[in-house]
């Protein structure tokens, strides 16, 4: 994990709008896009698609509660 | 330091906008420098020829448009190289568009970005440190209760309240639980320096607990998803939280005097999560938070002892846990503990009392129609927690959650009423807890068809004519109106805070953007979203508020009636606890279950 990584709190939301068909085609980049990204433990917040494509609220959760936390260390 | 008259020559690099340095002009003339404001839509060329004209000995140049920024500014600075004012004069840029990196970078003074303040701007000029007008140490621990005499309006309703409460006394008179004996041994536990006493008392407390419990203290077997947290970790926090302390300087979400305390609610699982999410919260204006535990700890009976981390929602109550979290949080923290519902209520309210929490939360018609445990079971653990709370001067909310299930208003304000009652009885200081929410009821028969503002003002507007006694939303506010949308999960909770003030309540909780987000824990930039959109809220009404219509004085009226039945039809049945396993406080039909767990403990004495 990278150094800044490690500062995270808890997780990282990535928020932006994806253009897309549907709310399917939106869901299945979403994941691919964390995934392109490196991150493991991802989530899909919100997705909603209208018209042109799909507006998401993605989440790679970096700590979960009961890890342990890099930015303790320091 | 003699006060020095500066120049002040104020420059918008802009085409139009001007109004922060119109601000800045007015702050230093206040503070006695003389400023000049050149209009927008200077050029550079003439804004270094009025520096020059005017010899000033501080320039403060504004940009508010982005595009293009660094290289208009960086041409700025050029330019007043080549006419050799650079080295003479302080030159500060701020605006929208300004970072203090970027003027750091083009090699002006100072930056200013977007939210300085005036005064800031004047401690610029005059060559002095800004010292933000920081809360810290101004902040303090507001008490919900304070001002309420509890005295009440509707005296039929209080008649009734008081008959029960009589018959809920006389019950619980010869009878005890084995978590009431549990509490008692917890505290001879804490209490003893003995080590050979405290290994024999823990012993005698295990025998009264659940296996899972039992086996921690007998084998040092913890719960599957629970570990120990090292010695080395709580090296690392108490370092986190030190230096977090140092540079604590929190925001204040209030802007009006009448606007509500705002609480938040954690229970992430681990301790240090917790901790690590309340520091945060308290850094962006939060005022108290609320300990949750795991679902499955309130229908244990018996709890662990020692720092223990968890991986799934709730943190785990143990008396290092709670203490290790009392411990981080900052002093003007208001800290409840919730022992409403569950077979740990009476012990969960000692170690409350015992570790310093501010509040604590106790309801016997939720925690038994909603939360699972046994209607006679909470009765008696209740009568002994409020007495707990009473004994630590702890006040406690009566929280009426069981509406979730879908239980009509006026049934669940009966049982927060009952409970109140019951509190001021025994010498405890309750605080209603209606939901702000849209509840199952209201989808049913429509109340909230049109807006969510009435049905919950006409909430606040009953109780107020029945009672004169504290009031705090919860809990969450806006419960079921919050969509996995940030935005729209944010805005929900800040009109619901909005709504809250407006009517004058106490206090509320509030939820994260991530509310109705299950697919994992709450993230900590989740909680700051709607700490953001409650003081944003607050700010935009002000002193002034919501008009609810008309509906709401005719719903509150027929809430009160539904009461008054309610009370009536309880105090004809004979008996409170009966009264629940009947469902006059919420039905089966309407989504009451009586709960199960501890049924058939409770013991004669």
């Amino acid at each position: 994990m990278s150094k800044a990584m490690e500062r995270i709190m808890d997780a990282v939301d990535l928020e932006t709008f994806i253009v897309c068909k549907d709310e399917e085609e939106g869901k299945k980049l979403s994941i691919q896009l964390m995934d392109e990204l490196g991150f493991k433990d991802v989530n899909i917040v919100f997705c909603q698609h209208q018209g042109p494509g799909a507006r998401v609220r993605l989440r790679g959760y970096v700590y979960k509660p009961g890890d342990r936390y890099g930015w303790l260390k320091n | 330091m003699s006060f020095e008259r500066k120049k002040v020559l104020l420059a918008p690099l802009d085409p139009v906008h001007d109004i922060g340095l119109k601000m800045i002009k007015r702050g230093l003339e206040r503070a006695g420098h003389d400023a000049l404001l050149l209009p927008p839509d200077y050029s550079q060329e003439e804004i270094i020829k009025a520096i020059i004209d005017n010899n000033v000995d501080v320039v403060l140049i504004s940009r508010t448009l982005g595009y293009g920024v660094a290289e208009i500014l960086g041409r700025f600075v050029d330019l007043a190289e080549a006419a050799g004012i650079r080295d003479k004069v302080k030159i500060g840029i701020g605006g929208m568009a300004i970072r203090p990196e970027l003027a750091a970078e083009l090699g002006f003074d100072a930056g200013f970005g977007p939210g300085t303040t005036v005064e800031e701007a004047v401690a610029f000029v005059e060559g002095r440190e800004y010292v933000p007008d920081e809360i810290r140490g101004k902040k303090a621990k507001k008490d919900i209760t304070r001002g309420y005499d509890y005295s009440f309006k509707n005296k039929s309703i209080e008649q009734l309240l008081d008959k029960i409460v009589d018959g809920i006394i006389d019950y619980v008179s010869d009878k005890t639980t084995s978590a009431i004996q549990r509490a008692e041994l917890r505290r001879q536990i804490l209490k003893t320096s003995n080590e050979s006493e405290r290994q024999s008392l823990r012993l005698e407390y295990a025998k009264l607990c659940d296996k899972i419990v039992k086996d921690f203290y007998e084998a040092g077997k913890y719960r599957e998803k629970t570990r120990p947290l090292l010695p080395e970790e709580l090296k690392a926090l108490e370092t986190y939280v030190n230096e977090t302390n140092s540079r604590m300087n929190p925001l204040k979400l209030q802007h009006a005097d009448k606007n509500p305390l705002v609480f938040i609610q954690y229970g992430t699982g681990c301790p240090f999560m917790d901790i690590a999410h309340i520091k945060s919260c308290e850094a962006w204006g939060a005022d108290g938070a609320v300990h949750f535990d795991p679902s499955w700890g309130a229908r244990t009976e018996g709890f662990f002892e020692g720092y223990i981390t968890h991986e799934e929602d709730g943190s785990v109550i143990t008396y290092e846990n709670l203490k290790r979290i009392k411990d981080s949080l900052s002093p003007f923290t208001l800290w409840q503990v919730r022992a409403h519902r569950g077979l740990n209520t009476p012990e969960t309210v000692l170690l409350a009392g015992i570790i310093g929490a501010d509040l604590t939360k106790i309801n016997i018609a939720y925690g038994s129609l909603g939360g699972g445990t046994d209607p006679e079971r909470l009765t008696v653990d209740a009568v002994c927690a409020i007495k707990y709370a009473a004994e630590f001067n702890m006040p406690f909310d009566v929280v009426t959650n069981e509406e979730l299930c879908g239980v009509p208003a006026y049934k669940a304000f009966a049982g927060m009423l009952i409970v109140s009652k019951l509190g001021l009885r025994l010498g405890g200081k309750p605080i209603l807890q209606p939901l702000f929410c849209y509840s199952p009821e209201v989808m049913v028969s429509g109340q909230m068809q049109d807006n969510y503002v009435d049905f919950n003002a006409a909430k606040i507007l009953c109780l107020r004519n029945i009672v004169n006694a504290p009031i705090w939303c919860g809990a969450p506010i806006g419960f079921l109106t919050q969509t996995e949308d940030r935005v729209q999960s944010s805005l929900m909770t800040a009109l619901h805070a909005s709504l809250a003030s407006s009517l004058g309540v106490d206090g509320i909780s509030i939820a994260s953007a991530d509310e109705a987000f299950s697919g994992g824990p709450i993230s900590v930039a989740a909680r700051i979203d709607t700490l953001k959109a409650t003081q944003s809220a607050f700010r935009f009404f002000g002193k002034s508020g919501i008009v609810p219509t008309d509906s709401a004085e005719k719903w509150a009226y027929e809430i009160e009636r539904g009461i008054e039945n309610v009370l009536e039809s309880i105090v004809q049945n004979g008996n409170f606890i009966d009264a629940l396993y009947k469902g006059l406080l919420g039905s089966r039909e309407e989504g009451a279950y009586p709960g199960r767990a501890g049924r058939g403990t409770v013991i004669k004495k």
